[in-house]
């Protein structure tokens, strides 16, 4: 009653989806749940994440999802929106959970390793190496992993900047400076 | 490729490679990479390094539970969500507060309320207006009774020497008409000086438009430090460092930001505290 005092006094209307029109939505969201679930999972056990936060983190975000688009909101760059709104809900899950530390393998712990070298002696070489690149890894700022995770799963700098809340120039840097800090690990 | 065009560098190449650099610029860059086998070997270094990253990256996140499960339970709960025949509390105040016009009517409430405490409680409150015995004591005077008025004179008619010592006495008609439209039913003596708001000595005419009744106690900015200001103005204009309708213009608009303006203070001086110049009614 009093939002729609409040809507008339405004002069807001209020868009509210019948039964009609919230079925065929959710079930909208639920082809978007298959195609970004496993892309948004990923990254947000890059933030830090146990996997069973992270679920239910996505699924906060698909809900949240639904409620936006029964709002009659807008559609356009679904993925950039569903990736900010788990950024920010992960995000607060991990402050809610007290975790300030990034939850990643460190170097030594690395146990299966995927080689594809054909002897041992190589498969020891890139089992190496992958334990410098994860060292590099772990001693990036957050931001730069961000925009590396969120560039790895396709998303364009300008949604990384939308989602990370930084310029798109800082994303390019961010991402260059990752790189080259990745290449120079290696030696190369 | 030494003194041809420059090569780019790794942020351009980095651009090209994410599709991130403008089309026109872009097609520059490739056209140089299709005859720099160097800046080639860059863009596989990079490669290479992406490569990697990916790899790492695999270590990093674990093989993700099968989806049917989460599936199953997002599907519940959005059956529940879609058969609800109107929006719970929460989606009710998540609508209101999102709204963008109630956001600014909040946004824009709160600066006003914000502004008004400043106002109030930062700003000196300034000691224009006292009551005594149920009058409200001006210290500069109500605009629509008295505007201000002056006589036609030039800078050297009011510089004239026989106006400098020429002690002004104001009719009683005119003071009792003054005090009159002010509401001062009794005045009490020596207490008010019926006061020229531009003062004859700057061109100020006879006119009631001209007159208030101007206290000399119960406040700061009283009838002495008016009859300083009129003083030192006259002394300016008289030796040229302002002219005669501005120092006309300041007295009338605000006597007392012209006081603080010209005698750079933001109190009045000590020693105009018992400057007298003109009469007190008596």
């Amino acid at each position: 009653m009093l939002l729609d005092d409040v809507n008339s006094l405004f002069g807001v209307e209020r868009k509210t989806a019948d039964r009609d029109q919230t079925l065929p939505l959710a079930r909208d969201v639920e082809v978007l749940f298959a195609e970004w679930r496993a892309p948004l999972l990923g990254y947000v056990e890059t933030l830090g994440l146990p996997i069973e936060e992270g679920e239910e983190v996505v699924q906060e975000v698909f809900l949240s999802l639904f409620q936006h688009l029964r709002q009659g909101k807008s559609r356009a760059n679904l993925r950039g929106w569903i990736f900010r709104v788990g950024h920010n809900l992960a995000l607060k899950r991990r402050y809610d959970l007290g975790r300030q530390v990034l939850q990643q393998p460190v170097p030594g712990d690395i146990e299966d390793v995927r080689d594809m070298a054909p002897n041992p002696e190589n498969a020891f070489q890139i089992k190496q190496r992958q334990a410098r690149l994860l060292v590099v890894v772990a001693a990036l700022s957050e931001q730069d992993r961000c925009c590396l995770h969120l560039r790895a799963e396709g998303l364009r700098y300008r949604e990384i900047a939308e989602i990370l809340g930084i310029s798109l120039g800082g994303v390019a840097l961010s991402i260059g400076r990752s790189l080259e800090r990745l290449r120079n690990a290696d030696g190369r | 490729m030494q003194g041809e065009n420059p090569h780019p560098s790794d942020h351009d190449l980095l651009l090209v490679l994410d599709g991130e650099l403008p089309i026109h610029e872009a097609e520059k860059v490739r056209a140089h990479l299709a005859r720099c086998w160097t800046c080639r070997a860059r863009i596989t270094e990079f490669d290479n390094t992406i490569v990697d990253f990916i790899r790492v990256r695999e270590q990093l996140i674990p093989p993700l539970p099968a989806v049917e499960g989460p599936q199953a339970l997002l599907r519940l709960r959005l059956a529940k969500l879609a058969t609800s025949s109107k929006p719970t509390l929460y989606e009710r105040v998540g609508t209101f507060l999102q709204l963008r016009a109630v956001r600014l009517a909040w946004g824009a409430g709160f600066a006003l309320l914000l502004s008004l405490i400043v106002w109030r409680f930062v700003q000196p409150v300034p000691d224009t207006t006292s009551r005594v015995a149920g009058f409200e004591i001006r210290s500069v005077p109500d605009p629509r009774l008295t505007p201000g008025a002056t006589l036609p004179l030039t800078r050297d008619d009011v510089c004239a020497a026989e106006m400098v010592d020429a002690a002004r006495i104001v009719p009683v008609d005119v003071a009792k008409k003054v005090f009159a439209a002010y509401g001062v039913d009794t005045p009490e003596p020596r207490a008010y000086e019926v006061d020229y708001l531009i003062t004859p000595a700057l061109g100020g005419s006879d006119s009631i438009r001209n007159f208030w009744p101007q206290p000399y106690r119960n406040t700061v900015w009283n009838a002495h430090i008016k009859d300083a200001l009129e003083d030192h103005l006259r002394q300016l204009v008289c030796a040229g460092q302002i002219d005669l309708a501005r120092a006309q213009h300041e007295i009338a608009i605000d006597w007392i930001s012209a006081y603080k303006k010209y005698f750079r203070t933001q109190n009045p001086l000590p020693e105009h505290a018992t400057f007298l110049k003109d009469r007190p009614w008596e």
